[in-house]
């Protein structure tokens, strides 16, 4: 399937400007109204368990590494119809964000062993474990790295 | 002295008295005039309406005249000329004061230079009656522009502001703070040493001209970042000192406008004035005036405006400060000046406009509704800062995925408002209804059934060009990720050829909202693209004409990203993006798509790339047809220039159309 690049005019919204030289570029794929369609594994030892989760960015706000948006997970056990949720997210910019979450208890070593997962995590480790990835130049970066937190569940009517 | 009878009050009566011949009856009649119009706006138009102004005039302009051919030294006659000029300066600085169309019958009537005469008058009631009611022209925008650069006015402005006389130095600041504009007049006035005398004023100065040195010294340092770095340079052991003191003063209105001034500075030379103290002490101060009952407290929330308007940093601090929670306080209270109100709002307005930190304090604290009501107020300007506060607050992300703006309270009123019969009003409407319609739940149904769709397309076609870029605005805001039913709707509203007359509007600004409306419209599920086919493709016409012969990269970013919508559709829908981007041209010009590939505008180039990948996607049968259309026009070699682009964005796409090129064997 070709991608269809189906690009939307954000609506009245800070606008992503490069602030600084170190933070990720603006990226057409990372902006309001783009979807995504991806896995999200849910396993754990009591279970093996993925669901098919369509996601929908709603808001992107490259100055202060904030994004948002919805996810619609299809196939979740005891749930008659998709269940949507909305999310909020930091975008890893050395500026408001680092590779350490530093906050609801997650231990820096639990930082480092989630990244690690992605192959293309595996250049910027050793900078990680100096500095938390600070003083990381991710201007020309082609990955920009994200973590995103569940809110609320939303009602569809 | 015999007591009046009423029927000589009337202003009539009093005119004739005016007219007289004798000295006493004349001096009597002024003081009446002047008594009866102070702070009286009616009276003032009324005596205007009879031709007081020039009466008056003509009274001060005699006696100016017999003071210069009195030789004598008759002191009762000396006397009673300067009582004369004293009241008939007084009545005309009264109808000057706070009144424009007095201040116009003033200058109308030549009294202006007589005015001036007076201040060279050996008596001092004299020369202060005269200076009170030039300052009484000062405050007016209609005052005579003075000319700085002359070497002669300067001097003059020196003399007034060396003068003992409170009133006569206070003209002189008048003077600044009105006329003083241009860095050349600034400049000019720094070199005469004007700041130094300013500064011991604020230092030494009685209250009234504390006031006054503050206000001139704020425009003298406005946008000139030479004057302030010279008066506040690192050379000088306390600089700003004086100013700062004032911040303290007992005087609310002088530290409001040491306020004023200081925010000038700041936004004159941002290396100023930057540590925490004194950020924390200006907004303090500032929420604090708010207080005041009277004019202060109505231009104490503009100044704090002013101080945080676009910087994150202050409004961070006045959130910790409880700036919301204050403003909100006054809201609460209810009849509000309509001044104070517009501040208040314009202030709220500002603390929400970058931080969803302020935005979640406003609406936990249920600010929204007192917003809601300003929509319906008597007062055009109220009206107007009600809907720019709502705009700012409705940049809540998380609040419009919730649903929480999209419902009767917030749109219906402000749906009104589109036919408010002020085009501020209107354009501010529109404003804050572009961000509610981004609605993410099926809500935006609402907005239809209160009639706002329909109002937005009857906007569309305004006289007005701020009017229809703004209702365009919120009309792509709504079809925004709208499901086809709602798009079909919105399309049979606005038809293919309005559309696509808009897209060839006069003013760019409405071209590249209706570009950016079209884009919105062809996306989403597939059928969207057929939008682009009405009426013998009207629009995707209008879309290669405007692209073929625009200047602004804007026009071309959002023409380009409805071509590219269009380009990911099927066959028909490719072929037909390539038609207009190479149409048959009698001469072997440049196509726009190379022009648009070496623009400057990194979001231009990413667009146009974009379109290729679409157009040459593997799985597309024509694809390989098209690269090499796209050969021959020259772009596949301007692509391959590209792969280290600066762009990462435009660099990664480059590939992909590379990696998709190849894959045909291209080389």
């Amino acid at each position: 399937m070709p991608v269809r690049v189906a690009e939307n005019s954000a609506p009245s919204q800070v606008s992503g400007t490069n602030s600084g030289n170190t933070s990720p570029p603006a990226c057409t794929l990372l902006s309001v109204g783009q979807a995504f369609s991806g896995t999200q594994n849910v396993s754990s030892l009591q279970k093996e368990e993925a669901w098919r989760v369509n996601v929908r960015i709603q808001g992107c706000d490259l100055e202060h590494g904030y994004l948002c948006g919805t996810m619609e997970a299809l196939n979740v056990p005891m749930a008659d119809t998709p269940v949507v949720t909305f999310w909020e997210g930091e975008i890893v910019d050395t500026k408001n964000y680092t590779f350490y979450t530093g906050k609801w208890e997650a231990s820096s070593e639990d930082d480092k062993r989630h990244w690690t997962k992605f192959p293309s995590f595996s250049p910027l480790l050793n900078q990680v474990e100096v500095d938390g990835g600070k003083s990381l130049d991710l201007s020309n970066y082609p990955y920009i790295f994200m973590r995103w937190f569940y809110q609320w569940l939303l009602l569809r009517s | 002295m015999p007591s009046a009878t009423v029927n000589n009050h009337r202003p009539s009566e009093l005119l004739s008295r005016l007219a007289s011949s004798e000295p006493e009856v004349k001096l009597r009649a002024l003081r009446e005039v002047k008594n009866q119009i102070i702070g009286n706006r009616t009276k003032k138009l009324s005596f205007l309406k009879l031709g007081a102004v020039p009466a008056v005039a003509g009274i001060l302009a005699d006696s100016a005249d017999d003071v210069i051919d009195c030789n004598n030294n008759n002191c009762n006659v000396n006397n009673n000329i300067n009582n004369i000029l004293v009241q008939s300066a007084a009545a005309l600085g009264s109808f000057a004061c706070g009144f424009d169309a007095g201040v116009q019958a003033v200058l109308d009537a030549g009294a202006f230079p007589n005015l001036l005469r007076l201040l060279s008058n050996s008596n001092e009631k004299v020369v202060d009656a005269g200076a009170r009611a030039l300052r009484m022209i000062y405050q007016s925008k209609l005052a005579p522009k003075y000319d700085f650069l002359q070497q002669k006015n300067m001097e003059f402005l020196i003399s007034l502001l060396n003068s003992e006389n409170e009133n006569v130095s206070g003209l002189g600041a008048s003077i600044i703070t009105n006329s003083c504009e241009t860095s050349l007049e600034q400049k000019a006035l720094f070199d005469a040493g004007i700041l130094r005398r300013l500064n011991s004023l604020l230092e030494c100065g009685s209250l009234s001209q504390k006031d006054a040195s503050l206000e001139s010294l704020a425009s003298i340092f406005k946008n000139n970042s030479e004057v302030v770095s010279k008066f506040a340079g690192p050379e000088i052991e306390r600089p700003l000192g004086s100013i700062i003191d004032l911040l303290k003063d007992r005087y609310p209105r002088t530290r409001l406008l040491a306020c004023m001034c200081l925010i000038v500075i700041r936004s004159t030379s941002p290396n100023l004035l930057q540590d925490i103290g004194i950020k924390s002490k200006l907004i303090h101060i500032l929420i604090e005036l708010l207080d005041d009952p009277g004019q202060v407290g109505d231009e104490a929330p503009f100044a704090f405006s002013s101080l945080i308007a676009q910087k994150e940093d202050l409004q961070k601090l006045a959130l910790e400060a409880n700036a919301i929670d204050k403003l909100h306080h006054h809201l609460q209270k209810g009849s509000l000046h309509p001044r104070r109100y517009e501040g208040i709002l314009l202030a709220l307005a500002d603390m929400c406009s970058k931080l969803e930190s302020c935005r979640s304090k406003f609406l936990s604290l249920q600010v929204l509704n007192l917003v809601t009501d300003a929509l319906t107020v008597d007062s055009a300007d109220v009206r107007t800062a009600a809907c720019i506060c709502l705009k700012s607050v409705t940049r809540s992300i998380k609040n419009l995925s919730a649903g929480y703006f999209i419902n009767e309270m917030v749109v219906v009123p402000l749906v009104q408002l589109f036919l408010d019969p002020s085009t501020s009003v209107q354009v501010a409407a529109l404003g804050a209804i572009s961000n509610v319609v981004v609605d993410f739940t099926t809500h935006k149904c609402i907005f239809v059934q209160c009639g706002g769709m329909k109002q937005l397309v009857q906007l569309a076609t305004s006289m007005e060009s701020a009017v229809r870029s703004n209702a365009l605005w919120a009309l792509k805001n709504f079809v925004f990720l709208a499901d086809n039913r709602l798009k079909e709707s919105v399309f049979s509203e606005l038809t293919a050829s309005l559309l696509s007359s808009l897209i060839c509007d006069p003013e760019p600004s409405v071209q590249e909202q209706a570009l950016a409306l079209v884009r919105n419209l062809v996306d989403g599920c597939i059928n969207s693209v057929e939008f682009m086919f009405a009426e013998d493709g009207l629009i995707l016409g209008a879309i290669g004409r405007q692209l073929q012969s625009t200047v602004k990269a804007e026009i071309g970013i959002q023409g380009m990203y409805a071509l590219c919508n269009v380009a990911s559709g099927n066959e028909f829908h490719k072929e037909a993006v390539m038609h207009q981007l190479f149409p048959q041209m009698v001469d072997k010009n440049q196509s726009f798509m190379i022009n648009f590939l070496q623009s400057n505008d990194s979001q231009l180039r990413t667009a146009t790339v974009w379109t290729i990948v679409n157009l040459t996607c593997r799985s597309s049968p024509g694809a390989f047809g098209r690269l090499v259309k796209l050969r021959n026009a020259g772009i596949v070699s301007q692509i391959k220039n590209m792969v280290n682009d600066p762009c990462v964005d435009v660099k990664l796409r480059v590939r992909t159309v590379l990696g998709q090129s190849m894959a045909f064997g291209d080389n």
